[in-house]
């Protein structure tokens, strides 16, 4: 492990969720993009005050549960219909209704992997380390501080500039993240 | 968000006359009707009767589960669904009395000549016998009349006091009416519809109907917020997750009344009895086979695909849409269950429907306006109503540690 020195981002501390929210709402009116917010419960309203959209993870759902009703559809009239065909209770080779229930459980299936890899995919994890575990007074963003977290690898990112909006925001500790 | 407050208030006025109208007509072709094809009639004024029992049995569990679930975010619509239940009496029993004056004439197990000798109204005995049904008839007609003028009784007099007894005793009705409400509503969906086909039984009956008609409830009761919101009557107290969360449910309805039909129908195909199958072979005869797979794409699989993203659930123009359809639906899916009696060939939209329907529109419409406008439009001292306006979050500073002190913590406390 090299002791390297590269700063990865800078960090805001603040003692209420009220506070926070008017920081974040600062921040995202900045204009900043690489940023993130670390409470220690679900604060409402948050999502408007970072401008976050809706998200994406919903996407890979669908199509997972398209790919598993589909599948279903398809496994089945291939294997009783046309590779194996077999009369069970005097029923069609192939329904639609007796393919339903399997196929609408690889629905649901397929939609959870969905949800599950997209949203690691999406949040790009699995993922071993992260810098702000170094950091030690982040280690209370468990129990009662609430963090804004900027990096520098966003492109409005300057380190006085950056500094003082944060200041400006109330952040009574300001304090540089590295790598 | 786009809230429909954001805009100028519609001029409504003009419309003032559409129920008139749609009353004066649609009287005018029930009443030819009655002389000119009478059976014809009493099928269509069946078919428009259960319509709009469906929403006002589906009002009445809205605010049945509104108490039960305590819920919050709720309360700004309430009165809605208040005003709505209580067509069920008198309005709907009245426009049951056609029905029950022509029941011979629509239910074919009242002209069976020896009802002994037919195994299936023996096994359902005394259900099915006249008395049976009539008595049945208006003992469900009591217990709605008894549970949303409770309902919306006490919920009007906590507008006047303010006090905590109406939501006690509101909460007592919901806990007895639920279960009355599942158990007439089968009754009513069984002696009423089902009944045209005496022979056949299905346990998914009553919750089929349930399904459908909470969904074209939910449909109908997005409207008229949205409508309301608009007119500035409710813009104060509404917030965009209330048009969210109707929305969801509406979603949810679409699948649950899926869920509901399909299992209904696999089971009886997967069984293949004749007894049972012989319901749904009147129903792929002629036309009727595409009706059916018009309510699996138009009752399902449009609306629901149609509702799956989060943010159409709020989007007005789009949402009135699926709510138009939803009526739409409805109607084809009660006329699967009625018309095929009727027209064993196929699917015929007869004048009489059209009448008989828009007859009841204009009557329903007139009293549920009446009705609305004679009273506050939302529950003015529900203890939950600031919740529902987002009121609730205490923030740590906004109290002194004095607040919470023994002394001062009851006060402070809800």
């Amino acid at each position: 492990m090299n002791a390297s020195s590269t700063p990865y981002g800078i960090i805001a501390e603040f003692s209420n969720t009220a506070s926070l929210l008017h920081a974040a709402e600062k921040v995202r009116d900045a204009g900043f993009r690489k940023w993130d917010v670390f409470t220690p419960f679900p604060v409402h309203g948050m999502d408007q005050a970072m401008g976050l959209r809706n998200s994406k993870v919903g996407w890979f759902t669908f199509i997972g549960g398209v790919t598993g009703y589909t599948t279903g559809m398809i496994m089945i009239w291939w294997m009783n219909a046309v590779d194996y065909p077999l009369v069970v209770g005097g029923k069609p080779m192939f329904s639609p209704f007796h393919a339903f229930p399997p196929s609408y459980e690889l629905t649901i299936l397929f939609g959870a992997f969905g949800s599950l890899f997209g949203m690691m995919f999406l949040n790009r994890l699995p993922r071993l380390h992260h810098p702000l575990l170094k950091h030690r007074q982040f280690a209370q963003v468990t129990h009662d501080k609430f963090f804004i977290v900027i990096e520098c690898a966003d492109p409005k990112y300057s380190e006085t500039e950056t500094k003082k909006l944060l200041e400006h925001a109330g952040s009574p500790r300001i304090e540089m993240v590295e790598e | 968000m786009n809230r429909s407050s954001a805009h100028l208030p519609l001029n409504l006025a003009k419309y003032r006359n559409v129920p008139n109208i749609l009353m004066a007509v649609g009287g005018a072709l029930a009443a030819l009707g009655f002389f000119v094809n009478r059976e014809q009639f009493a099928f269509s004024w069946l078919l428009a009767f259960m319509f709009f029992l469906s929403l006002g049995l589906g009002a009445l569990f809205l605010v049945l589960v509104h108490h039960l679930f305590d819920a919050a975010w709720s309360v700004p619509i309430r009165r809605i669904s208040e005003q709505l239940s209580t067509i069920l009496f008198p309005t709907m029993a009245l426009l049951f009395l056609p029905i029950a004056f022509l029941a011979p004439q629509v239910y074919p197990w009242m002209r069976e000549p020896h009802p002994e000798l037919d195994h299936a109204l023996h096994a359902k005995y005394p259900l099915f016998t006249m008395s049976g049904f009539y008595v049945t008839s208006a003992l469900c007609f009591l217990i709605w009349w008894w549970l949303s003028s409770n309902l919306r009784g006490w919920s009007l007099k906590q507008d006047q006091t303010g006090g905590a007894l109406p939501t006690y005793k509101l909460r007592r009705y919901s806990c007895v009416g639920i279960i009355l409400f599942a158990v007439t509503l089968t009754l009513g969906a069984v002696m009423w519809m089902k009944a045209l086909m005496h022979e056949w039984f299905s346990t998914m009956y009553g919750v089929y109907y349930f399904a459908g008609s909470v969904w074209m409830t939910l449909a109908t009761v997005y409207v008229i917020t949205m409508v309301l919101d608009r007119q500035k009557v409710l813009s104060n107290i509404l917030h965009a997750n209330q048009y969210y969360y109707i929305g969801s449910l509406l979603f949810a309805f679409t699948v649950f009344y899926a869920y509901i039909h399909f299992s209904q129908y696999f089971i009886i195909w997967n069984a293949n009895m004749p007894e049972e199958t012989f319901w749904y072979l009147a129903r792929e005869k002629g036309s009727w086979f595409y009706v059916g797979i018009v309510i699996i794409f138009g009752h399902f699989f449009i609306p629901f695909l149609g509702l799956l993203r989060i943010d159409v659930k709020s989007v007005f123009p789009y949402m009135l849409a699926i709510c138009v359809w939803a009526w739409l639906m409805h109607f084809v899916d009660l006329s699967f269950n009625i018309m095929p009696i009727l027209h064993p060939q196929g699917f015929v939209l007869h004048w009489l429907d059209l009448g008989c329907w828009a007859f009841m529109t204009g009557l329903v419409a007139t009293v549920f306006l009446k009705k609305f406008a004679a009273h506050p439009p939302y529950p003015l001292k529900d203890p939950r109503l600031s919740e529902a306006l987002g009121l609730y979050h205490a923030m740590p500073d906004s109290f002194s540690a004095a607040d919470l002190s023994p002394q001062h913590g009851r006060q402070g406390g809800k």
